[in-house]
């Protein structure tokens, strides 16, 4: 099978959506399309790959180096595995976008934090879970002054 | 539109709003769990070799989730008879939970297997199948319990005005196809001639039915379990299309209709433990 296909396939919809989220206003039906569409097509993807191949792995597991190294070893699992990071990326991604209305999270400063969600996933939600821990303890102290 | 939603301060912390885990939200999520995993296995029918019985590994995947998905469905409409109240007593909500749960460990287990290459059902390979046959068995139970419970809760409730047909059809679709299923499909788990669906005939799935893969060689048992769990979608239907014309005496109607349907089931069991298939292709 083409999974070399596959995962550039797979690249390509997730940049394009990660451009969407990062550059163009936040239309319900583009965050409806990126949520349900792609990220359920990249899901569904995943979900074929690992269960179609996971199991034929020898000595494959989540248990020890050795063991998910054996997995890395497939190339669809592997395949599989980068998809898992798309799809968990862009959900997170999408997330971030939501909250950011919440509190008040500037367009301009969303976007380096998007984009590090999307190079380096839990890089980019630690810069956001920073903001919202600050903007609570801004917000307590705004309700204790009045 | 509340003001919150205007200015960009975070919401108090006990703005979260919970909807109720009620039976309708139990059985359609639990619906929704099966047809969720319908499209990455019909994937896996497409592109994966892997066989069973000769036939791929996701075919009984896919006729599990189309089945279960639909009982619950089912399950979901026949309790709009009852008023809300009484459909979200503990009772009912308990039994509804037990199906939905029953139905999702089913297909979890089934397609674990499948995605391990292997049997689900009849297979006692390691200790740890065994067991999974086990809790399937039990899990099996559940579901049939629970449907039969539930129709049990349609019968004492109160008749709807114009809708005798319906009611009737209801429960006893439900409880009538509980029974046969449980004595049919226990059977079926047990194996007549060996483990397995066949009775006589060859051992294979390969030259099956269109659909439904019944053998077209010798007696299949899965034939007399299919025909007594639909008597749950069958009355139902037919009480409705009663009520819809107007018929006169629904309870004539109803009782015919489930006096076939067990003739169906009765005739098409025996059928099946003589060795005979459904339908003989040459």
């Amino acid at each position: 099978m083409p999974f070399e296909q596959i995962f550039g396939a797979a690249n390509a919809i997730a940049l394009a959506s990660w451009l969407c989220l990062i550059m163009l206003p936040r239309w319900p039906w583009l965050m409806a399309a990126i949520r349900h569409v792609i990220i359920g097509a990249l899901a569904i993807a995943y979900a074929a790959l690992v269960m179609i191949f996971f199991f034929r792995v020898e000595d494959g597991g989540f248990g020890s180096i050795a063991q998910v190294r054996a997995l890395f070893m497939s190339d669809p699992v592997l395949v599989a595995g980068w998809l898992h990071y798309l799809a968990f990326d862009l959900f997170v991604g999408l997330w971030i976008a939501g909250k950011s209305a919440e509190i008040g999270l500037s367009r301009i400063l969303q976007a380096p934090i998007l984009l590090g969600t999307f190079m380096f996933g839990p890089l980019g939600l630690l810069m956001f879970m920073g903001c919202q821990a600050t903007m609570l303890v801004a917000q307590r102290q705004t309700e204790n002054a009045t | 539109m509340t003001v919150r939603t205007l200015d960009h301060s975070l919401p108090p912390a006990s703005s979260a709003r919970w909807r109720p885990v009620t039976t309708d939200t139990v059985l359609l999520t639990g619906m929704a769990i099966q047809l969720a995993l319908t499209p990455p296995t019909l994937l896996g029918l497409l592109f994966d070799a892997r066989l069973l019985n000769d036939i791929s590994v996701w075919t009984k995947p896919l006729k599990f989730q189309f089945s279960m998905a639909l009982n619950l469905l089912t399950l979901f409409i026949l309790l709009k008879v009852l008023p809300p109240d009484d459909r979200n007593s503990r009772f009912i909500r308990l039994c509804a939970l037990a199906v939905a749960a029953a139905s999702t460990f089913e297909i979890v287990y089934i397609m674990l297997q499948a995605a391990r290459g292997v049997g689900s059902h009849y297979n006692v390979g390691t200790r740890l199948e065994a067991l999974g046959y086990q809790l399937m068995g039990v899990g099996a139970v559940t579901m049939v319990s629970g449907a039969f419970l539930i129709g049990l809760a349609i019968r004492r409730a109160a008749q709807p005005t114009g809708l005798q047909g319906t009611h009737m059809g209801a429960w006893s679709g439900l409880m009538l196809g509980s029974v046969l299923t449980l004595l049919t499909a226990g059977v079926l788990s047990a194996g007549f001639d060996g483990p397995g669906h066949w009775v006589g005939g060859v051992k294979s799935d390969a030259a099956g039915l269109p659909l439904t893969g019944w053998s077209t060689t010798g007696g299949d048992l899965r034939v007399p379990h299919f025909f007594a769990t639909h008597l749950s979608q069958a009355l139902p239907l037919l009480g409705l299309l009663v009520d819809r014309f107007k018929l006169r005496m629904p309870a004539v109607w109803i009782a015919s209709g489930a006096a076939v349907g067990s003739l169906i089931v009765v005739v098409t069991f025996l059928q099946a433990l003589s060795g005979r298939p459904l339908v003989a292709l040459s």
